[in-house]
């Protein structure tokens, strides 16, 4: 996934506070028992655009890893993409990117 | 059943007037499991509204307030589109791609639901001598895989 742009940078910007704001968060899929490879690929592409090879490799990485990020940015935008997932019945919760 | 494909605009499917029987049961079982008043320690209810946050109880709390009327809303609206579009006493479901999708949705939420109940997990054996609950559940998998491949075949995908 592309890395979200640098935002500029001013002289004299309190570098250690802006990289504590800018640290994003992610929305995080988990490997489930009863949720269909189609439906998961289908449902990725669905939500967030990705092209079918893309959604298949996120795919593949839930079900043999346990878990994928799936989106990543600000909080308010990971709860969002955490709320549409919750809709369409996939194990999703988002959390600070470690 | 006649497993979903699509006719044009369409996808359609046929169903048994037994199959339509039980779905129309399964739909009245979930419309309880997602009423406010449903038991919040009900497992089944967990799987339908997760954590919105896997470890730190008030973000999950914080989540919940923020979303969770919405989500509640989004499932009984599908719900009640799938029972419109639910033939009676069987016979031929046609839907839009907005129906599909609450078909596609609420056919998940039913699997979750059945599912959990029977603890389906990773090494379940689904060729083994089944129960009627798993024969359902099966069967729900089978309608809803058709379901999906036929969105796919028609580029069903809005973006």
């Amino acid at each position: 996934m592309a890395a979200p742009l640098a935002p500029e940078m001013t002289p004299g910007t309190v570098v250690r506070e802006e990289s504590e704001l800018d640290r994003p968060w992610v929305t995080v899929v988990w490997d489930d028992p009863v949720n269909l490879m189609t439906y998961v690929t289908f449902v990725l592409q669905e939500l967030f655009g990705y092209d079918e090879a893309t959604a298949t490799k996120l795919m593949l990485q839930v079900h043999h890893e346990g878990k994928a990020i799936v989106s990543s940015g600000p909080r308010e935008r990971m709860e969002h993409d955490t709320s549409r997932l919750h809709a369409y019945g996939l194990w999703a919760s988002y959390q600070r990117d470690s | 059943m006649k497993p979903f494909r699509r006719r044009g605009d369409q996808v359609v499917a046929g169903l048994t007037d037994a199959e339509s029987a039980v779905v129309g049961l399964l739909l009245d079982q979930l419309e309880q499991l997602l009423a406010e008043d449903a038991p919040a320690d009900d497992p089944v209810v967990g799987r339908l509204f997760p954590a919105g946050h896997a470890t730190d109880a008030e973000l999950a709390r914080d989540y919940r307030e923020l979303t969770g009327a919405a989500l509640r809303q989004g499932k009984v609206e599908d719900l009640a589109t799938v029972r419109a579009t639910l033939p009676a006493d069987g016979g031929d479901v046609s839907l839009a791609d907005d129906q599909a999708r609450a078909w596609l949705r609420t056919t998940n939420d039913l699997r979750l639901a059945l599912g959990t109940r029977l603890g389906i997990t990773a090494d379940t054996d689904h060729d083994a001598p089944a129960s009627q609950e798993m024969t359902v559940y099966s069967w729900l998998t089978a309608v809803q895989g058709s379901l999906v491949d036929a969105l796919v075949a028609g580029g069903g995908r809005r973006r």
